[in-house]
């Protein structure tokens, strides 16, 4: 077990930004910290850095308490959102720093230092000065000048905000791809849910200083616990529908005229909030003899490339839903039947 | 553009060259007496009168140039063909302007060989007057207007127009008086050139001897000065920095009161800490008293030479480095130094293995400053310095003295320039222009680490005495202002500022007999006049250099920034000598004073105003341009209201430097326009420090009052959101 938050509290004078969290995270593995900007992620990775100190609570790291310790004498190092590169010193300056500040020979921190960078593969460019290298080859720079300390923690905040849309992709996969293969263990913190979703073992979800939810990217997504969880992990439509249980691990929700059959444990009968991903609306001409569906007409239909994304009038509100058929589109004002499937329905409140 | 801009400049220019006297005027313009003698008087005549009446031939060609610009106006053609005929005309119009003015002076020919081509002249001219100085003006305007019409400057009259005025006016005011010291160091008294004269000048004992490093006697002037200049730019430096690390770097409780000290040197006449350290220090001082009544110590005049100098020198100038530094050290990245702690590295690691790296071109910027501020410095030598000679006083006895050797005060300007310049420069090679950026965009916003124990300890032990001791010193000069006679009889007493400011009361009204009045109201009109010009040029010529993409910009910003490192001294002695002979002669008046209060303080508008203007986002410029506004427009809409507070602040400071600065004006005041700090100059000269006190301490409480008006009317800028953390952040 790696890193261990106990109620975890962080005040700025009067505000919170971090109000009581717990969470671990296990050794050789990736966590994501997300949610809206200012929720507090930044702070409380910060605080795993030693770089902010919590007002109460307990953090320990490899088993160890650090609560009351500083940057310096934690074993864990950060990749910094504007990487903070040394503009005084080149790459192999730069990567050697933390090794010749914990005791290294010259040429030891040489040695570990070009190994580094072998292994975000920079070994030709240790000579250069960090303004000479493009945004993706300092952001190598930095992870290479974290990796070779050996930290039992390894943190990002927002690593790839400051790249482009196509190298974001490349660069999150080589992160993944690097943890994986030596192992490390990671806090990784974004705002993006996609990104989240692509490069975690685990995601925690936080929104206004606490944790909304935690667990598997397949968890979060298919079981939100919340309305807000729901909205903030890929879209959904929010419903009112009519519960009843039928039995300890199924309840039946009542949509206009539709009835769809849940898996679900806990929830009371009557009056509920539901959340219906987009991609579980089925969206069909309405045939005679349709039953259990939901009738409706479109009112906007747009053209992506990939798939068709449709507004559409119904009982149960305006509802959004994408439809993979992109060769027979359906135009605006056209009536349709929808049908729901039940993993794409899920009971957030009841 | 229609061709009414160039119909209206050429006809302008037309006009003053017939209903405006050519030449200036020994009684100036407001008696009148020259509207009747435009055609035939030889004093009065306008351009053509001159020509026709009292055969002045060379202005023909002139005004032959202005009529094609007129012509140019009025035929139909293209844009591009209109101003390509404007450029030509124009053009001609200028070279023909400057040969004549250059070529033909008080005595005829100004060089042999023109005498020779054109033979002896019969008449000759004095300086420009109103008329030849409109038709300049209008020749440039078509200049620049004949350039926009063909492309250049984006196509915009008001763009070419506002670069050629900025240009023009650095060349005539700045550029040309410094040629002049060149020419007149190569010169004998006769203006003839000898290019071995500087050598012989320049080449005494009395400027390089270094005797008082083996011991016996004094060393030269060069030396002595670079010796002041270097202590000086180091002990700044290393005293600006522990108190900028003390107000940004610590929770110290009284940063406020730190910060006013960055204001004291803005506001008090430079040599008002020189009089400060001889009443404390001084024969008749504290210290001296002290000494002799307590241990039979003869009193000493340890005070004055090099000590008493480079004490004061400190006390003025720490201040500067002081705000210098501030800026650097809030701009050395909090994140960098974040980085450096999860990278093991303590707090004394990243104090000395990133801050400290980070911040050197700052602090070599800050040296810089230290280093010319005090080989600029006039009054604390003038006061202190004793046998201790530096340049600036050496020149300022050459030119006033009973020496009156121009050639000599040339050749120790021109060194005194060649130091400034060189430490420029050499700062530029090893600092180069740039600081260390932060590299990319978005950043985290960090919180800068706390000082470590020992450095924090070093700098409260050197700044916190030091501050405590600058205030003292500003105190002894107050309450100096209230004593009969420093050092011998301390009766409380008012009468220093009775006579300066003394307002009697009879039949007549009010007679202000106080002998300050007359020298303090001259430098409260010419401050006041100078203050709008500088603040307007200085944020013209900001807004060029940043918002404007032209050719000549690189020169044009080099030029600025090279005019900030040219010391008053040398200005001074510059303007004596360019502006007392034709074509510009303006010596003695007020005009000349003005004119030195802008161009020496007009490059530190420009900063300020480069400094304000690259905070506002450049697209909100290319909205309004997208909106249809012009240059002027976007300059006056959109620029001017988001640049209020650097406005106001170049104003205050165009002000405030006028009335304080000594070096430069120190050559060009008269018995009638005498200025403030020259003033009290002669009056401490002259051993009346009563006096001279008062009139320091109300100068400065003017300032002071003027600039927290100003400050209370502005409005303090805003603080950062992370600001409150630094005391929260990890201890
Ligand atoms: N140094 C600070 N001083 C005051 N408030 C802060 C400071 N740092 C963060 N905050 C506040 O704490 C909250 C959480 O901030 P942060 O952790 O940076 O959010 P994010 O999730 O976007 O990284 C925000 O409301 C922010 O305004
Ligand atoms: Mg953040």
């Amino acid at each position: 077990m790696s890193v261990e938050f106990h109620n975890v509290v962080k005040r700025y004078g009067e505000a919170t930004a971090v109000a009581g969290i717990s969470f671990t995270v296990e050794a050789g593995t990736l966590v994501t910290l997300l949610g809206p900007s200012g929720c507090g992620k930044t702070t409380t990775l910060r605080m795993i850095a030693g770089l902010e100190l919590p007002n109460e609570g307990r953090i320990s790291i490899a088993g160890r308490d650090v609560t009351t310790l500083g940057a310096t004498q934690r074993d864990v190092s950060m990749v910094f959102q504007s990487y903070a590169l040394f503009p005084h010193m080149n790459v192999l300056e730069n990567v050697c720093y933390g090794l010749r500040r914990s005791g290294q020979s010259r040429e030891d921190a040489a040695r570990h230092a070009r190994e580094g960078l072998r292994q975000v593969g920079l070994e030709s460019y240790e000579q250069r000065q960090p303004s000479e290298l493009s945004g993706g080859q300092q952001q190598r720079v930095a992870v290479a000048r974290a990796l070779v300390l050996k930290p039992s923690v390894l943190l990002f905040d927002e690593p790839l905000s400051n790249l482009d849309a196509r190298l974001r992709r490349q660069m999150r996969e080589e992160i993944r791809e690097l943890q994986l293969r030596l192992g490390l263990t990671v806090v990784y913190v974004t705002h993006d849910q996609q990104e989240a979703m692509a490069v975690s073992d685990r995601i925690i979800v936080m929104n206004a200083g606490r944790i909304e939810q935690q667990g598997s990217p397949r968890d979060l997504y298919e079981r939100p616990a919340t309305p807000f969880l729901a909205r903030f992990m890929g879209e959904s439509n929010p419903a009112r529908g009519l519960l009843r249980r039928l039995g300890p691990e199924t309840v039946r929700v009542r949509l206009g005229a539709c009835e769809i059959d849940v898996a679900n444990a806990n929830a009371a009968d009557g009056e509920a909030t539901v959340a219906i991903r987009p991609e579980a609306i089925a969206v069909e001409r309405p045939e005679n003899g349709d039953t259990n569906s939901l009738a409706g007409t479109i009112a906007r239909a747009s053209y992506l490339g990939t798939h068709m994304e449709y507004s559409i009038d119904t009982a149960a509100g305006l509802l959004f839903a994408t439809c993979p058929r992109v060769e027979r589109p359906l135009a605006v004002g056209d009536p349709v039947a929808l049908q729901l499937a039940p993993r794409g329905v899920i009971v957030v409140e009841s | 553009m229609t061709s009414r801009a160039p119909l209206a400049w050429s006809a302008a220019g037309l006009i003053a060259a017939v209903a405006l006297p050519w030449y200036a005027l020994q009684e100036g313009l407001d008696s009148g007496a020259w509207l009747t003698g435009l055609w035939s008087s030889e004093d009065y005549a306008s351009g053509f009168g001159q020509i026709v009446e009292q055969g002045r031939w060379w202005l023909a060609p002139v005004l032959l140039a202005l009529m094609a610009c007129l012509a140019a106006a009025l035929v139909p053609a293209t844009r591009q063909q209109r101003g390509t005929l404007l450029l030509i005309a124009s053009t001609a119009g200028l070279l023909l302007f400057v040969a004549q003015a250059l070529g033909i002076g008080l005595r005829g020919w100004t060089a042999a060989w023109l005498t020779g081509l054109f033979g002896e002249l019969e008449v000759r001219q004095v300086g420009l007057g109103a008329g030849g100085a409109v038709v300049l003006v209008a020749l440039l305007s078509l200049l620049s207007i004949g350039l926009a019409l063909r492309g250049n400057f984006g196509g915009d009259a008001f763009v070419a127009g506002a670069v050629t005025t900025v240009a023009a006016s650095i060349v005539l005011f700045t550029a040309w008086p410094i040629l002049r010291i060149l020419v007149q160091a190569f010169q004998d008294g006769d203006g003839v050139l000898a290019p071995v004269l500087l050598l012989e000048r320049l080449a005494t004992e009395k400027i390089w001897s270094l005797r008082c490093l083996s011991g016996g006697g004094r060393c030269g002037v060069a030396w002595n000065t670079l010796f002041l200049a270097i202590g000086c730019g180091v002990g700044t430096t290393v005293l600006g920095l522990a108190f900028a690390l003390i107000v940004t770097r610590t929770s110290f409780g009284f940063k406020k009161t730190l910060r006013v000290l960055t204001v004291l040197p803005i506001v008090t006449p430079p040599f008002v800490i020189g009089l400060a350290l001889i009443l404390v220090f001084g024969r008749a001082g504290l210290v001296n008293q002290f000494l002799e009544w307590s241990m039979g110590i003869e009193p000493t005049r340890w005070i004055y030479g090099f000590h008493g100098v480079f004490l004061a020198q400190l006390f003025a100038f720490t201040p500067v480095a002081f705000l210098v530094l501030i800026g650097v050290v809030e701009g050395v990245s909090p994140t960098l130094e974040e980085a450096s702690q999860t990278l093991r590295a303590d707090r004394w690691a990243t104090f000395t293995t990133v801050s400290l790296p980070l911040m050197r071109p700052g602090l070599a910027n800050a040296f810089l400053v230290g280093f010319i501020e005090s080989i600029a410095d006039f009054g604390n030598p003038i006061v202190l310095g004793g046998d201790y000679g530096v340049l600036s006083t050496e020149i300022y006895f050459a030119v006033v003295g009973a020496q009156l050797d121009y050639g000599r005060a040339a050749s120790l300007a021109l060194l005194l320039l060649v130091f400034a310049l060189g430490a420029f420069f050499l700062q530029r090679r090893i600092v180069g222009t740039g600081s260390y950026a932060t590299i990319s965009g978005k950043g985290d916003s960090g919180l800068p680490t706390p000082l470590p124990a020992a450095a924090r300890r070093a700098a409260a032990c050197v700044a916190l005495p030091w501050a405590a001791f600058t205030l003292i010193l500003y105190g002894f000069a107050f309450v100096g202002g209230f004593v009969k006679v420093w050092g011998r009889d301390y009766t409380p007493t008012l009468d220093h500022y009775a006579k300066a400011f003394a307002v009697e009361h009879t039949a007549d009204g009010l007679i202000w007999t106080g002998a300050a009045w007359n020298s303090f109201w001259t430098t409260l009109k010419l401050a006041a006049i100078a203050a709008p010009l500088t603040a307007a040029l200085g944020l013209i010529a900001a807004w060029l250099l940043v918002r404007q993409r032209f050719a000549g910009r690189a020169a044009l910003e080099f030029a600025t920034m090279l005019s900030f490192a040219v010391p008053g001294t040398v200005i001074g002695v510059a303007y004596v000598f360019a502006f007392n002979v034709p074509p510009i002669e303006i010596t003695g008046t007020a005009m000349i004073i003005v004119l030195c209060f802008i161009f020496r303080n007009m490059p530190v508008g420009v900063r300020a105003g480069m400094a304000a203007m690259s905070q506002i986002d450049r697209s909100l410029d290319e909205a309004s341009l997208t909106l249809r506004g012009r240059a002027p427009q976007t300059l006056f809409y959109v620029v001017l209201p988001l640049l209020r507070p650097a406005l106001v602040g170049a104003l205050v400071y165009g002000f405030v430097r006028a009335v304080t600065t000594v070096s430069a004006v120190v050559f060009l005041v008269t018995a009638e326009y005498e200025l403030a700090t020259t003033y009290i100059i002669l009056r401490v000269i002259n051993g009346d420090y009563g006096l001279a006190i008062a009139y320091s301490c109300a100068l400065i409480v003017l300032m002071l009052a003027v600039i927290l008006l100003i400050q209370f009317a502005v409005g303090e800028r805003r603080l950062g959101r992370r600001a409150v953390a630094l005391k929260g952040g990890p201890a």
